[in-house]
């Protein structure tokens, strides 16, 4: 391969099952990825490929039933000892449920910093809200008080708010219209370049994975269908069916075979 | 083209609340004919409530006002509830977004599509049962019979959408009323399910509503498309002339749309200009 810097997450031949006997399910099929220092991946797929059983079985909410997972060049333990929370954060899909309904933001972003023994809690929830370009007004709102495009914000806050290295990203845009998930995307892609952060993103919108992301895993029923990059993406140079059929879906309906005029 | 199906004009939905009163649809007017109409917007843009008002399913304490809203010379605001409950499901059918919520657990599948069909046309079991397997053949369901005795939760999320417009379907309705139909489903199955509204539409000649905060998909599939933005109708265009949009808010949200080929980055963001709420 001759990287010359050493992966900041490497997955080897990841299998998840979950049940056993007759209630066994493989939800996900020996993957295998790696992610630079400061890239961005994309996970891709439709419900049940698995992309979000992928990020939650690294951050330990998933079994890691068979290969193994090392971030930062260590194998994870399980479960998750706290030094591995300081090195990934996950954000999920819909901030109307992650985030608690009767904290208000100040303690939400304080809570991390009190598991870890942090001080300057202050300081450090007003610099959170600054980097995700909130002001400190919005420190002592509760969820309900906030729009969906506010409440994702706080919940990226919350991920950043440790310094972590890894940041997984669960469809974090796919609950919020369209205008608010350009904000959130160069919010993102900002904060990507500006801490130096390493992304894995899950997303069903392709459009979505090929803006953020370098490269990126398409992937099916639990199996790897196959890594391709964002140009090639563009390009419309997918070698797999399964992949030049997500592209063509994406572009809108075709009726009767004609391709839709791009936008 | 003959008279239209459905005529709208100054379309209003309030909300009496404790704060005060929230106007969702401000003043909506469009007529739709045999044809496929896509109403886009973001959420909270009233494009819902539109659909609502029109079945008259406003939640109270929702107040509904229209200076006319006839269907097929019908005036859906002074007809008695009778008359409504003929037309809803009857001539008027309406899909929700989630199948998971709008079909009824405790009853397999067929026997829903049964009692509506049966609750609007006069027609023996075996016949209903007849009609039912039909439809569900006709949403593509590849083994109607062994749907027919599932229950909502045995199948999954593009089969139930596809059961949902089977139900909907069954009584032959005029119109049809689509609330984000695809937007719980993956994008190749939604593509499966566009195919099939689309066929049933151009072969019954029914009129289409196509609710969606989709502006790309509805562009693909719509003949004509009304966008919504803060409880009114900013503009009205043809779905093919979409990229010659005029006004900002369509524009905008055109723009704020990663896309696969020429992305730009950081990507455009909308500048909400409050002229555009008055």
């Amino acid at each position: 391969m001759g990287a010359v810097t050493e992966p900041m997450l490497d997955i080897q031949n990841l299998s998840v099952v979950f049940g056993a006997g007759r209630m066994r399910v493989d939800a996900v099929k020996n993957v295998s990825f790696h992610v630079e220092p400061g890239a961005s991946f994309g996970l891709v797929g439709e419900s049940g490929s698995g992309k979000s059983t992928v990020l939650r079985a690294i951050c330990g909410l998933a079994p890691i039933s068979d290969g193994r997972v090392m971030v930062n060049g260590q194998l994870v333990k399980s479960p998750r000892d706290i030094t591995f929370y300081r090195t990934a954060q996950m954000v999920f899909q819909d901030p109307y449920a992650s985030l608690h309904p009767r904290h208000t933001v100040d303690r939400t972003l304080s809570e991390p910093l009190a598991i870890h023994g942090e001080k300057n809690a202050e300081a450090r929830i007003l610099e959170a809200l600054r980097e995700v370009g909130l002001g400190p007004s919005f420190r002592f709102r509760y969820p309900h008080q906030l729009s969906g495009g506010q409440r994702q914000r706080i919940a990226i806050a919350r991920s950043l708010i440790l310094r972590p290295k890894i940041l997984l990203l669960d469809e974090p845009t796919s609950a919020l219209d369209a205008s608010v998930q350009a904000e959130v995307l160069n919010l993102l892609d900002d904060l990507r370049i500006r801490l130096g952060l390493t992304y894995v993103l899950v997303s069903h919108d392709l459009a979505v994975v090929a803006h953020l992301c370098d490269r990126l895993l398409v992937m099916r029923q639990g199996e790897a269908v196959e890594e391709t990059t964002a140009l090639a993406l563009r390009s419309g140079k997918a070698s797999n069916e399964y992949t030049r059929a997500l592209i063509q879906a994406s572009q809108g309906f075709a009726r009767d075979g004609v391709q839709p005029a791009l936008l | 083209m003959t008279q239209p199906l459905l005529e709208v004009e100054d379309l209003r939905v309030r909300f009496h609340l404790r704060t005060g009163i929230v106007e969702a649809v401000r003043g909506v007017s469009f007529h739709l004919g045999r044809e496929r109409l896509g109403i886009v917007g973001e959420s909270g843009s009233g494009k819902s409530q539109t659909g609502r008002a029109i079945l008259g399913l406003t939640p109270p304490p929702g107040e509904v006002t229209a200076k006319r809203l006839t269907f097929d010379g019908i005036d859906l605001l002074k007809a008695s509830k009778r008359t409504l409950r003929t037309l809803r499901g009857g001539r008027i059918s309406m899909v929700m977004q989630d199948p998971k919520y709008s079909l009824n657990p405790v009853m397999t599948i067929g026997e829903q599509i049964i009692e509506a069909y049966q609750a609007h046309r006069k027609a023996s079991h075996a016949e209903a049962r007849d009609k039912t397997l039909h439809m569900l053949e006709a949403v593509k369901m590849r083994d109607p019979s062994r749907v027919f005795s599932l229950y909502p939760h045995e199948v999954s999320g593009g089969m139930g959408q596809r059961a949902m417009i089977a139900m909907m379907l069954v009584t032959d309705p005029d119109m049809l009323i689509a609330d984000e139909p695809t937007s719980a489903l993956d994008v190749t199955v939604q593509m499966e399910v566009l195919r099939i509204l689309d066929e049933l539409v151009s072969e019954r000649g029914m009129g289409l509503i196509f609710i969606s905060h989709d502006l790309k998909l509805v562009s693909s599939f719509c003949d004509r498309v009304l966008v919504m933005y803060a409880g009114h109708v900013v503009e009205e265009l043809e779905a093919r002339n979409l990229r010659d949009a005029k006004h900002a808010y369509t524009q905008g949200l055109m723009n704020c749309l990663p896309k696969l080929n020429n992305d730009v980055r950081p990507l455009p963001t909308l500048n909400r200009d409050p002229a555009w709420a008055l």
